[in-house]
């Protein structure tokens, strides 16, 4: 059912939208199998507990600029079984309320959990056709898989095949990348490593700030070197060539250096004295303060013979 | 060796628990338990104690959500409501959701179509399976630092008789963007009259010369709690894995760029401070001496201290600068080892 897609279609995928239905499906999970109580209200003792994984589902929105697509979030929904569809009036309600609250969003497609797609699935993605017509299927596989490495959330999308002579939609799969704003970035990291919370002193300030940036650049580091073993390999013979690959290598190669010329040269230099500067004023401020006590100190300790405030303490 | 001793004292200065990893069975801070919640509602027992709440916990999306807002509304305040729940003296903040409310410096308080969104968003919450009610609003103060201006304190206190349990939040996205963590706090008023027996030292913030007046007539009316995040087990797998993908963010990230106007401003804003700040000291010479002079004192020792704050924050911002520059400027021709990264080599033919 899947193979990649041809849409041509750019897809930016924001961090919240996955926080977002691994909360909700977390909250339905654990509502529905109650975790056991420990106090006397044993209303609990009957409940089966086979770990169903109840499927969640949800509607994503975002913002649709030309080729790109950028999904900034999302919302649950109500499915109906009996009829295999999303509750509708649910979802303009619902649609209602955001547009109030983030005007620019559209609604780009719906989300829902489990491994791999289904073929009711595809029910609900024509229902939604009428909103967005080419809409997307977010999935997310919630089972924890401590092996593997990648994000296990993949978007679909829907497109017209032939098929033994009948045109059929079909999911595709589409690649994306996660895209943040600063502030989101921030806050997703300070929740994944539970930096230090309160200001601390500079040194931990310094530390946490180079920690994270001495994290990238092993990601990076070890990223180069998967590359650079790989294209040993090809030169050694052990793995057939394949000139596409090389040549997004030299791309990349040829890319370097990044930013070569006089401008940026000297805007760098000039940014780089200004901090400078500040760094110089904010020790001033610093050495005429310790001086100001220190003059404070010493008048208080030396000077109390004269009480004529003629005397002036300040220089 | 040397490093893990260094690793070892930096833990033990910041009280670093090291959380185990939430597994699955962990998860039941998720659970919605109905019953015990109306029953600590009818019990009410802090309405003996107006310091009974101490701690508040948010989940990783509540902060999620709330960051996000508070940073797409710019400079212009926004505001939002929290739901969770509360667990003896701690409010437990599950979700977050914004409001269609333009707030301005008079008028953040909700108006009668946000009263009508907030309880359409409610009923259709409650359908979805979203059971908690609302504990608390939040709202920004973009590039003025996290506390309750006199208009907050008064729609607290408001608040606090009638929709207990309550919280306030505070969230200035301008601040995180700049210093590179969440800049957060969350506050309970002191019922009207009520003098607050301890005097907590909360932690120092700078304030902008034209909000300090309110800052100061106000702050001791409300004290703060301590927030605490937390996240479940497919939170932590997920985030996990999206580190895999986000550290070319990180490393792209240039706080230097984006907060250009904001440094200024706190720069201007320090200017002025040390000018009232010089002002004092020329009036106190006639004045006799003793207390006023204390005051200028701790006034230019914080005058030092923002300034300081200011600088690391900009010397961070270069330090990266300067790392992607090394990293992605200087092209070395080496013939050493073939580990180094060298120039564009020809393509090879099979």
């Amino acid at each position: 059912m899947a193979s990649s897609s041809s849409s041509g279609l750019t897809f930016k995928l924001h961090p919240l939208v996955i926080v977002n239905i691994s909360d909700h499906y977390t909250r339905v999970k654990s509502q529905t199998n109650p975790p056991p109580l420990t106090s006397t209200s044993a209303t609990v003792n009957g409940v089966e507990h086979q770990q169903q994984a109840p499927r969640v589902y949800g509607c994503v929105i975002g913002v649709q600029r030309g080729r790109t697509v950028e999904i900034f979030n999302n919302f649950e929904l109500l499915y109906d079984p009996s009829t295999h569809s999303l509750d509708r009036p649910f979802l303009e309600k619902k649609q209602e309320l955001y547009k109030k609250v983030f005007p620019h969003f559209y609604i780009l497609g719906w989300y829902s959990t489990g491994s791999d797609a289904q073929e009711s699935d595809m029910h609900i993605h024509k229902a939604l056709m009428d909103i967005n017509e080419s809409p997307l299927y977010v999935l997310l596989n919630p089972t924890i898989n401590p092996a593997q490495k990648d994000l296990p959330v993949t978007i679909y999308e829907s497109e017209l095949h032939v098929i033994d002579g009948i045109p059929q939609l079909i999911f595709v799969r589409s690649s994306y990348t996660i895209e943040t704003v600063e502030a989101e970035r921030i806050s997703v990291d300070h929740v994944a490593h539970l930096k230090p919370s309160d200001g601390g002193s500079a040194a931990t300030q310094l530390a946490a700030h180079l920690t994270g940036i001495h994290s990238a650049i092993k990601m990076l580091n070890s990223r180069i070197r998967v590359l650079h073993h790989y294209l040993v390999g090809m030169q050694k013979g052990d793995i057939p060539c394949e000139n596409s690959l090389l040549r997004q290598v030299s791309s990349l190669l040829r890319r370097l250096p990044a930013i070569e010329s006089e401008k940026f040269q000297d805007d760098f230099l000039m940014e780089y004295n200004d901090t400078l500067l500040i760094t110089y004023l904010a020790m001033f401020t610093n050495c005429s303060s310790t001086m100001n006590e220190l003059v404070d100190k010493f008048n208080t300790a030396y000077d109390r013979h004269s009480r004529r405030g003629g005397r002036t303490a300040f220089i | 060796m040397d490093s893990a001793i260094a690793q070892k004292t930096w833990e033990l200065e910041n009280n670093i628990l090291t959380v185990e990893t939430p597994d699955p069975s962990s998860d039941s801070i998720f659970y919605y338990d109905e019953t015990a919640q109306a029953k600590f509602q009818q019990e009410k027992p802090w309405a003996n104690d107006p310091h009974y709440f101490k701690r508040v916990k948010i989940s990783a999306l509540a902060l999620l959500k709330m960051v996000v807002h508070a940073r797409s509304g710019g400079t212009i305040e926004v505001m939002g409501l929290m739901q969770g729940k509360t667990d003896g003296d701690a409010i437990i903040v599950m979700d977050a959701f914004a409001l269609p409310v333009e707030g301005t410096e008079t008028r953040v308080n909700a108006q009668a179509d946000a009263y009508e969104y907030m309880v359409d968003y409610s009923q259709t919450n409650k359908q979805a399976g979203r059971l908690e009610n609302v504990v608390g609003w939040y709202h920004s103060h973009p590039g003025y630092g996290c506390w309750l201006s006199g208009i907050d304190v008064s729609t607290q206190m408001l608040n606090q008789q009638f929709q207990e349990p309550f919280l306030a939040v505070v969230i200035d996205p301008t601040r995180t963007v700049s210093a590179g963590k969440v800049e957060i706090g969350a506050f309970r008023t002191y019922p009207e009259g009520h003098k607050p027996v301890d005097d907590p030292i909360s932690e120092y913030q700078t304030i902008p010369l034209n909000k300090i007046e309110d800052f100061g007539v106000h702050c001791k009316q409300y004290y703060a709690l301590d927030i605490t995040y937390f996240k479940s087990s497919l939170d932590c797998h997920l985030l996990d894995l999206l580190w895999n993908k986000y550290w070319v963010n990180t490393l792209s990230s240039s706080p230097l760029l984006g907060n250009g106007d904001y440094v200024a401003g706190q720069i201007s804003d320090l200017a002025e401070k040390l000018e009232q700040a010089e002002n004092q000291l020329a009036h106190s010479r006639i004045s006799p001496l003793g207390p006023s002079r204390k005051k200028e004192e701790s006034q230019l020792a914080k005058i030092t201290r923002d300034s300081a704050k200011i600088t690391v924050e900009q010397v961070h911002g270069l330090m990266s600068q300067v790392i992607k520059d090394i990293l992605f400027n200087s092209v070395r021709q080496s013939n050493r080892s073939p580990n180094e990264q060298s120039g564009p080599e020809p393509m090879v033919e099979a």
